[in-house]
């Protein structure tokens, strides 16, 4: 799993950030970080704004992990 | 020798001796007033800084006061010549602290600058996290409940650094602020870390 916090360095940006990987779901992504599926709508909330539907993430997407 | 020669001889001796002895307390009369003006003035420069040097360099302040004090006393003792280099001294250095202390009041704005832009974020993503994972069946790997317990004290010892860091910032007393907004981030980073969180590169 992939996961970053992104910006230039000096920066004091919290935000962790996961890129998607072949294969994956949010509920898969949601056991890496939280060690359970079921918290996946807590990522599908933190996106709302690039997700539409948890059943559809891209490979490549970066998603905000809360 | 005949007895006059002796005679004119010891007045001779004593009118040179007379002579240094006036040299010597005109030499001193004419170093006192020098001391004098020299004090005055590193007296008053210190007290043109001592406001923001004692808040930022108080160390330096501390060692310029000393110096000052050793003029005096050099001044007290009447060896002015050693009062007016010390006082002279002083004064120059004064500008100095000023500097130092500016120097050192705009480092710490700068600082406090990015600490009070940074922190909050930090213990926001901080608290989310605990606030899911205390929702979570299973934590994850790495991740066990006494781990999550402790980052939620550490998340509170934050907040109140936090709390007390601004409080210190807004009665003034910067130097103190960024002492307890430092303790803060420390804290901020420790819980980051144990949640398998990556800490923001400013943190580090």
């Amino acid at each position: 799993m992939a996961t970053t916090n992104e910006p230039s360095s000096g920066s004091w940006d919290a935000t962790q950030w996961h890129e998607v990987k072949k294969g994956e779901t949010l509920w898969k992504i949601a056991e890496h970080y939280y060690g359970d599926g079921s918290l996946h709508t807590k990522i599908f909330e933190a996106n709302r704004d690039t997700l539409k539907d948890p059943n559809l993430i891209r490979v490549g997407q970066r998603l905000r992990i809360p | 020798m005949p007895k006059s020669g002796w005679f004119w001889k010891g007045i001779s001796n004593g009118l040179v001796l007379v002579a240094a002895a006036v040299t010597l307390v005109s030499c001193e009369s004419a170093d006192k007033a020098p001391a004098t003006a020299a004090i005055t003035a590193a007296q008053g420069a210190i007290d043109a800084v001592k406001g923001e040097a004692a808040k930022y360099v108080p160390d330096q302040l501390s060692a310029l006061e000393g110096t000052l004090a050793s003029a005096k006393a050099s001044f007290e003792k009447q060896d002015y010549k050693a009062a007016l280099a010390s006082a002279q001294d002083v004064a120059a250095k004064a500008k100095d602290l000023g500097s130092a202390a500016a120097a050192k009041k705009a480092e710490l704005a700068k600082s406090w600058e990015g600490l009070s832009g940074g922190l909050p974020q930090m213990a926001e993503a901080i608290k989310s996290r605990v606030d899911i994972l205390s929702q979570s069946k299973k934590l994850p790997a790495g991740l066990d409940k006494d781990k999550l317990e402790s980052a939620k004290a550490g998340l509170a010892s934050l907040n109140q650094s936090w709390t007390e860091a601004s409080a210190a910032f807004q009665s003034g007393n910067m130097t103190d602020a960024i002492a307890k907004a430092q303790a803060a981030k420390a804290k901020a980073v420790e819980c980051m870390t144990a949640l398998n969180m990556p800490v923001p590169e400013a943190a580090k």
